[in-house]
């Protein structure tokens, strides 16, 4: 979707619009910059862990939570500042709610009696509600003598009674045991196909968003990450967090190569290529999916491309299909994208990489499989992450400096919340030669470096580079500045994926010089607005944006010196003294002893020249 | 160790990893009996010791009736204000934070640990035609000390804590859902309050009023000295049971502490029942 068709959808087709919701408690944004647009009659589910904003956002809707930025309305008005009594949307809770005092009829006609519809009409919707939740007969029963499905029935029945635009569930199925869960499940679904009311149900359960939703938002840390229908999201997540949050995968890092993914020894060819900033020879996430995995006895049988030899570590039974634990054996150079515990899996020799494999129940017949069954690996098919952090790669100069800097807040929040690989290297003064080919991103502390160290280290292959001081808290903003416009959609892109893991505002902002002409800020407001739509569109992120005038380095620094230590987002280019210039001008105090601020570059010039020669 | 089994048994109401139940109802019994029983039944006897004519006689005196009335009258007014305001009370201390809330709390008991003369003697000093608020209250023509509205004063400082304490728990219970429910489904404040939080803790604020009441009506040392206890006007029936008692006539004593102890008991009886009906509107019991 680009910016232009963005604007062009018909505001009446949507019914609940969120635009940049943001929500703090005690300074720590819950729900951060929230953009999304359900159309009517649509069902679609929020989906996240616990703490991750979803009932926040969704209360925000019903007004039960008031927010603190942004703008939320129901078919095309503004609902932001209104009472839940004006907003007119249907509100199930996940333990019912339903008042204890009053019959099964009273409570599903209490919207109506509010209303003071009469007697005779609200008996009729009494009983045609009862008649779609499938209760019909129990108007005189009290709460207390219904069982737990049967009152959040009566719930979905009172939500409805007012025939509201928009039907809002909290957790609706948490509290009930499986089986009636599933019943209550096709019920709700039937009744919102039946009366096409928008609905958005919030659940941690990604079963029951899959069977229920048309689309689905997958929430984590207060963001809204990914949306899309179910298959799509299981099928090419963009998102590590997606990834592994919808059903298992096994992430495997792989390197972009011109005809396809090389994985360990294999080559995956793909028709596609794997990423659009994915030069040859980065290395990349790739989602393999229990099920993609085919295995055999012997390497010959494989249908799919052969990834390795290993044996069979654990075989679970698991009622309709089967799952296997293959542990690959290292001579297949398989790299886990995602850390492995050391003490987690004992015994498992090094290098050797264990895969998650499922089998349907007539494949594991046909090829019975126990632990210690010496197997051939196949893949079938892989998705390659379009995040641009594969990896972290520290280096500083003593093990005493990489150990500060893999506990430093921001290193530890990113390693935590992503799962990803932290590699160390230990080395003093300037890299030589191409130090750091196809490598995520390298970290190092700013607070002992020049823009001298640092351009170097961007020249030698650290295209993505965090500068972190080691002491300073998790930083509260993110601020990004991308001068030169072609280089932004790259660091657009490495700022989406980092951001995502840590509980922060995001803004971009734009300096012109002081006292530039109108038509110079117009143009720099609408490259603001437009790269924001474009964010939008293909990161699923919302960013602020603000125009400041002046110089760069002195606006930027102003920015900075908030009570609160701010991570600032930089895109570079050039040769080794455009970088060198660049830095000192832009961001020279950000190595200045005690700074708070991390720095995260984006470089897009010229490979090194070691690494040409290579490709 | 449960008692007899089988149907009509007496035992726990749910299996228990604390039995005992024999030694508990032992226990309980003889309890009630050293303690409530007994005393009652003392006082039944000396009253029945009188002829029933001196008995109808003395419940017909005029001052008798005077003094009920006062006592009831005042106890159940004094415990519907403290309904009232108590649950405002109970309101602000459980659904809002603010400084001084801790020492708000703390004050409320403050009427069960004073010695009730204390309370009586400065509630007379606020309240007489001389004090902080009786002079400022005489200026309007409200006379407060040495009428019945004084006792009604002294029964509403005592009874306070009974009605706040009780609504503390059943507020704090309370699910916030339900009034969100309630203002989802376009209730308006008023509404949602009436309609959805006064049912569900009505139960709580009965038993408080109960409580309350019920201390009202045997109050006796916060009261003599603001009541001026005028014989017909401001004489409360426990000063009048300790007036018989002054001049020996213990059979007149019994008699009207008999008559009290019907009286409130068939009060408290019927609050009890109502109470369990609602309770059981409310499916709280099976």
């Amino acid at each position: 979707m680009t910016a232009g068709a963005y604007h062009a959808q018909d505001e009446a087709a949507m019914s609940i619009q969120f635009e940049q919701v943001t929500k703090r408690y005690r300074g720590v944004p819950v729900v951060n910059g929230v953009t999304l647009e359900i159309r009517k009659g649509e069902f679609f589910v929020l989906l996240g862990p616990s703490g991750s904003g979803k009932s926040t956002l969704l209360r925000g809707v019903a007004g039960l939570t008031g927010i603190d930025h942004g703008r939320i309305a129901l078919h095309g008005r503004d609902v932001t500042f209104l009472s839940p009594r004006e907003r007119g949307v249907g509100f199930v809770f996940q333990h019912y709610a339903l008042f204890r005092n009053m019959t099964v009829a009273d409570n599903i006609e209490f919207a109506l009696r509010i209303r003071n519809v009469p007697a005779v009409r609200r008996r009729e919707r009494r009983r045609e509600l009862l008649r779609l939740v499938a209760l019909e007969g129990m108007d005189e029963r009290l709460p207390s003598q219904l069982s737990g499905g049967q009152q959040q029935r009566v719930a979905v029945a009172r939500a409805l009674a007012h025939e509201p635009e928009v039907l809002l569930l909290d957790e609706p199925f948490g509290a009930l045991d499986a089986k009636i869960r599933g019943e209550l499940r096709r019920t709700v679904r039937e009744v919102q196909r039946r009366l096409g009311t928008t609905t958005l149900l919030v659940t941690h359960d990604q079963e029951e968003a899959f069977s229920l939703a048309d689309r689905i938002g997958v929430m984590h840390m207060g963001r809204l990450l990914e949306t899309g229908q179910p298959q799509q999201l299981y099928r090419q997540p963009a998102t590590r967090f997606v990834a592994t949050f919808l059903g298992a995968a096994n992430l495997l890092l792989g390197e972009a190569t011109a005809p396809g993914v090389r994985l360990g020894r294999a080559v995956v060819y793909q028709a596609r290529p794997a990423r659009n900033d994915a030069v040859a020879g980065s290395e990349v996430v790739t989602v393999v999916r229990p099920e993609d995995i085919e295995v055999t006895r012997q390497r010959h049988a494989l249908a799919s491309s052969c990834m390795g030899e290993g044996v069979v570590a654990e075989a679970a039974f698991g009622g309709g299909g089967e799952r296997l634990l293959v542990q690959v054996h290292a001579a297949a150079n398989l790299q886990p994208a995602t850390r492995q515990e050391p003490g987690l899996h004992p015994g498992l020799p090094s290098g050797a990489c264990l895969l998650e494999v499922t089998r349907t129940a007539a494949e594991s017949m046909a090829l019975p499989l126990a632990a210690g069954d010496a197997v051939a690996v196949g893949l079938r098919r892989l998705h390659v992450l379009p995040t641009p952090v594969s990896s972290f790669l520290l280096r500083a100069s003593t093990a005493q400096a990489v150990a500060a800097l893999r506990q430093s807040p921001l290193v530890a929040q990113l390693a935590g919340s992503t799962q990803a690989n932290l590699a160390e290297v230990i080395a003093a003064g300037q890299p030589a030669g191409a130090m750091f080919h196809g490598a995520g991103v390298v970290v190092v502390d700013n607070t002992d470096r020049t823009p001298a160290d640092v351009a170097a280290l961007l020249l030698h292959g650290a295209r993505r580079l965090l500068c972190v001081p080691p002491a300073a808290a998790l930083p509260r903003r993110v601020i990004i500045h991308c001068p030169d416009e072609a280089l932004q959609a790259e660091a657009m892109g490495l700022v989406a994926s980092l951001a995502g893991h840590i509980n922060a505002e995001v803004s971009f902002v734009s300096v012109v010089p002081r006292g530039a002409p109108g038509a110079e800020r117009a143009q720099a407001l609408r490259r603001l607005l437009d790269t924001r739509a474009v964010v939008r569109a293909s990161h699923g992120f919302d960013l602020r944006t603000e125009v400041l005038e002046g110089e760069a380095g002195e606006q930027l620094r102003s920015l900075a010196s908030t009570p609160e230590p701010v991570l600032l987002a930089m895109s570079i280019g050039g040769d080794r003294r455009e970088v060198e210039t660049a830095l000192a001008r832009d961001v020279g105090w950000l190595f200045a002893p005690g700074t708070r601020s991390s720095l995260l570059l984006s470089y897009s010039g010229p490979r090194p020249a070691a690494l040409a020669g290579v490709l | 160790m449960v008692g007899r089994s089988g149907h009509g048994g007496w035992r726990l109401r749910e299996p228990s990893v604390l039995p005992g139940f024999s030694l508990a109802f032992g226990y309980t019994v003889l309890y009630l009996s050293l303690i409530v029983l007994l005393p009652m039944a003392a006082l039944v006897v000396s009253a029945a010791s009188a002829p029933l004519g001196q008995v109808l006689a003395t419940l017909a005196e005029p001052r008798v009736l005077a003094a009920l009335r006062l006592s009831f009258g005042a106890a159940l007014l004094a415990a519907s204000i403290n309904a009232v305001f108590g649950l405002i009370v109970a309101w602000v201390l459980t659904r809002y934070d603010f400084p001084g809330r801790r020492v708000l709390d703390a004050l409320i008991d403050l009427p069960f640990a004073l010695p009730t003369a204390v309370s009586g003697i400065a509630l007379v000093t606020v309240f007489a035609e001389t004090g902080l608020v009786g002079q400022w209250l005489a200026g309007l023509g409200i006379r407060v000390a040495y009428t019945w509205a004084g006792v009604t004063v002294a029964l509403v400082l005592i009874g306070i804590p009974f009605v706040v304490r009780t609504l503390q728990p059943a507020l704090m219970a309370l699910d916030p859902a339900l009034e969100e429910a309630a203002a989802s489904l376009g209730a308006r404040r008023w509404q949602t309050f009436l309609r959805v939080t006064l049912p569900a803790i009505t139960p709580a604020l009965l038993t408080g009023f109960t409580l309350a009441f019920a201390r009202g009506v045997g109050e006796y040392g916060s009261v003599i000295f603001i009541a001026g206890n005028l014989p017909m006007h401001t004489e409360i029936m426990p000063l009048l049971i300790i007036i018989k008692l002054e001049q020996f006539d213990y059979t007149g004593a019994a008699v009207l502490g008999l008559l009290m102890l019907v009286l409130s008991f068939v009060m408290l009886l019927v609050i009890n029942l109502l109470q369990a009906w609602q309770r059981r509107r409310l499916g709280l019991v099976a």
